[in-house]
């Protein structure tokens, strides 16, 4: 354990890098405060669900269904669909987080937001498992405390964003943008066409299964054009 | 089922899901394929994401057209491809959607 003791500094990296990525998240939350208090269920309830699902785009669908009195089935469902994207992610950091203690791998898988994703994908293989460690922390706490001050605002102060200014905009900049820094390599590009493509044909398919099914598409394609261009080289 | 179970459930999946390979640790061993392909996660994921939220409606800017949205998206690509700056390239993206609806 003593390997793994507080790292300040790389905790406060953490915090600070997650602010440059975080912040689209603020006029999100806010919606979600708001959407809490038109739907019916009950704004502490609602409120607590906030944190203990903390996945935006599958919270709101919640809301929207629980709100419509849908079935719980359909309910859960669609949190399995919309969030299942969860999965690949913590596929894709299980290698990163060799070697790091017991504790972390059942509390900070928490916190696995999109961004918190992003952020830790992005680091180099080379840094101290320590400091990655920390910073990933860092980065979690720091963007929990976005998300919860930004659902209480929401709900708390209503609709006090003018909707002409369209801030919810922020979130499709933002991904476009971490797609963007995410390719590294022409395969890449491949599973970024493939996977934004599906997605797009795929919006109707039932309970937001389409997001799930288009990142397996862009993944494979991703997969078989590195493979094809080496076979080639 | 009451809110609170179905919220509850709802957070088990979520966290259940983020944890499912993490929490499986060193021991779990993936064939090498596999491997290879969680490279491409975070591209397919985050451009499947961002497309049906620009295209797909006024879910996320209720503009009522898709050329607007497009452009802010290319401004701001733009500007995230040649500085790799995130906020700079949020703010560009936004200032060109208020100047188009400005003029429009």
């Amino acid at each position: 354990m003593s390997g793994f003791s507080f790292d300040r500094r790389a905790f406060v990296a953490g915090s600070r890098d997650i602010i440059a990525i975080g912040f689209p998240g603020i006029p999100f939350g806010m919606v979600i405060g708001v959407v809490i208090a038109e739907s019916g269920i009950g704004s502490f309830v609602g409120w607590v669900g906030s944190w203990v699902i903390l996945a935006g785009a599958a919270n709101l669908a919640l809301l929207e269904l629980m709100a419509e009195q849908a079935s719980t089935a359909v309910v859960l469902l669609t949190v399995v669909f919309i969030n299942a994207r969860h999965a690949m992610y913590s596929a894709a950091l299980r290698p990163r987080f060799a070697g790091f203690p017991r504790w972390f791998r059942f509390i900070g898988p928490y916190f696995l937001i999109d961004q918190v994703f992003a952020l830790a994908a992005s680091r180099p293989d080379e840094i101290a498992a320590r400091e990655r460690l920390w910073h990933y922390f860092g980065s979690a706490v720091t963007l929990w405390t976005l998300w919860v001050a930004s659902v209480t605002a929401g709900l708390l102060l209503g609709d006090v964003i003018d909707p002409d200014w369209q801030l919810t905009f922020a979130v499709p900049l933002l991904f476009s943008g971490l797609m963007l820094l995410s390719i590294t390599n022409r395969p890449g590009i491949t599973a970024a066409m493939v996977g934004g493509g599906v997605a797009l044909l795929t919006t109707d398919v039932p309970h937001g299964s389409g997001v799930i099914i288009a990142i397996l598409a862009g993944v494979s394609a991703g997969t078989i054009a590195e493979t094809r261009s080496e076979v080639a080289a | 089922m009451s809110p609170w179970a179905t919220i509850f459930a709802a957070g088990a999946i979520t966290y259940l899901t983020r944890a499912s390979f993490i929490a499986a640790g060193d021991r779990l061993r993936l064939p090498p394929v596999v491997e290879r392909s969680l490279h491409y996660v975070a591209p397919a994921s985050f451009a499947a994401i961002a497309l049906p939220a620009t295209l797909g409606g006024d879910r996320f800017a209720n503009v009522g057209d898709d050329w607007p949205r497009i452009a802010a998206v290319c401004v701001a690509s733009a500007v995230i491809v040649r500085w790799r700056n995130v906020p700079a390239s949020l703010l560009a993206g936004m200032v060109t959607l208020w100047v188009i609806l400005a003029v429009n």
